[in-house]
């Protein structure tokens, strides 16, 4: 595979997601929900940006976007200067291994008979290419790596919360991605065990690559991500540098400071 | 008198025959008093709130403590080991039956998958109110009072739970759970998977039913900001099990 330039990892250009929601009948219109309207971004190369916002507000949607998961509906996304939007599937999937996504629910994600090791060697062969030797090596250092080596032999409903979170991780470094999309990795975990997972993602990163992590815990944010993009009903309304930057935005002082003093009627819009 | 106690449960116990899940847990929720019951994830946080409403899950082999409702009725609903084997379960069903949805509620942890798929939000909220109210009169007013209470539009009555937000599904459950004017509210992490805006609105929404309606409210979290804001007392579970 050939190395791109140094440019952005991700650059998004106004980009607008619609969906049209089903009617009560098959034959009425349905109501369209504008879910990301006019979003624009850069995520540069060794970069963690936090996408942070109201439930509802499009930050799953347009993390989803990025990775072609879903069409947009207008505007441009590029992945290492390539027009990503543009591609065709089949086009994408040589590439896929190097744009990765980590789910919300870890369960859901993993395939209820393969073990922890089944789960990363496999990504390595189908998405990889690797042989199945040398993926079978590999997979294993990668869960020593994450602390995993002993539950290698698991099958996800043995395993806790935090360590299904891991193989998710492990399937996902085992690839060494260039970008690393990852949806609230931590909801559902208790307070401890959250850090912990945030640790592994960040601190394994591949050198050079970007993240784009969505997520409702502020604290954790400043800790690990440099820029927090504030998402408020589909649209971007602040970019704010971490660790040290204060949100200016209403909305975002609230998400930052909760238990300050606002007008909280703004908040909840949807 | 806000002191007066709802519920007891006293030196509960839990076991599988391999291992202990809960043991000498013991929780007093008072009226007008919010009671938070903490714990690391699998500690037995929801299993005990499971035994205040008197449901023991079937695969639990030895069960004990006791149970009361002082508000309501003299005389425990169990003791002892009573509340293990088939039958024991089956009479502890039966007594807290005629209590649970009416006397105490649960708005359980997973909102969207607790609300019934197939009725509208308004329709479920008024079986909730039926269940103090032989159709009231006006039972569309109650139900938009209860839908402002929580935060929630007048429109929201109309939608189907897949078509709320996460957290307009969590104030959805917690309408449906106060809705009945219950003694007693078990709120299982209602706060999780919520943004930190939604979080604080959620957790004034409780203190406001505990203060306001005089509710004793058992909040089961391991938010420790939430605790520290509003829980009147604190019982941890699962400490060096």
């Amino acid at each position: 595979m050939t190395e791109r330039a140094a440019g952005p990892i991700v650059e998004v250009r106004g980009v607008y997601k619609t969906f049209r929601r089903a009617g009560r009948w098959p034959w009425s219109r349905g109501a369209e929900v504008r879910a990301v309207r006019g979003v624009s971004f850069v995520v540069q190369p060794g970069e963690v940006v936090a996408l942070v916002g109201q439930s509802g507000s499009g930050k799953t949607t347009l993390a989803r976007c990025v990775l072609g998961l879903e069409p947009i509906t207008s505007g441009a996304i590029e992945l290492e200067g390539r027009a990503w939007h543009d591609l065709s599937e089949a086009a994408r999937r040589p590439l896929r291994a190097r744009y990765q996504y980590v789910p919300q629910d870890a369960l859901s994600a993993l395939d209820p008979q393969q073990t922890a090791l089944e789960h990363v060697v496999e990504s390595m062969i189908v998405l990889g290419g690797l042989a199945r030797s040398q993926a079978g090596l590999e997979a294993m250092e990668m869960l020593d790596r994450l602390g995993l080596a002993h539950r290698s032999g698991a099958l996800p409903r043995e395993m806790s919360g935090g360590e299904q979170r891991r193989v998710t991780l492990a399937r996902v470094f085992a690839l060494r991605p260039r970008l690393v999309v990852a949806d609230e990795p931590t909801s559902g975990l208790d307070p401890d065990r959250q850090g912990a997972v945030l640790h592994d993602l960040i601190t394994n990163l591949p050198d050079g690559s970007g993240c784009l992590l969505v997520t409702h815990d502020m604290p954790q944010a400043r800790r690990w991500c440099h820029r927090a993009l504030v998402m408020l009903e589909g649209e971007v309304v602040e970019a704010i540098p971490l660790p040290d930057g204060q949100p200016s935005h209403p909305y975002a002082r609230m998400l930052f400071d909760p238990w300050g003093q606002h007008d909280l009627d703004q908040s909840t819009v949807s | 008198m806000s002191d007066i106690p709802l519920l007891v449960l006293e030196e509960l116990c839990l076991r599988v025959p391999q291992r202990v899940l809960v043991e000498g847990v013991s929780i007093v929720v008072r009226k007008g008093r919010i009671t938070a019951v903490v714990g690391a994830s699998g500690s037995g946080k929801t299993l005990s709130a499971r035994a205040a409403m008197g449901i023991i899950d079937p695969g639990l082999g030895l069960v004990r403590g006791s149970l009361r409702y002082p508000g309501v009725r003299s005389g425990e609903l169990f003791s002892g080991v009573e509340g293990s084997g088939r039958l024991g379960r089956w009479r502890l069903q039966r007594r807290t039956r005629p209590f649970r949805g009416g006397y105490v509620t649960y708005a359980p942890q997973s909102a969207s998958s607790a609300l019934n798929p197939g009725r509208t939000v308004g329709r479920q909220l008024q079986l909730a109110i039926r269940r103090r109210l032989d159709r009231p009169d006006d039972e569309g007013r109650e139900i938009r009072r209860i839908l402002d209470e929580v935060g929630l539009p007048p429109g929201a009555s109309a939608a189907l739970p897949r078509e709320l937000s996460g957290g307009m599904a969590q104030r959805a459950a917690l309408a449906i759970a106060i809705a009945p004017e219950p003694q007693i509210l078990i709120a299982d992490e209602p706060e999780t998977g919520l943004d930190p805006v939604l979080r604080r609105v959620v957790t004034e929404l409780m203190l406001e039913v505990a203060s306001h309606h005089r509710v004793g409210l058992m909040l089961i979290t391991h938010n420790h900001d939430t605790v520290e804001r509003i829980a009147d007392e604190i019982v941890s579970v699962g400490e060096g099990a």
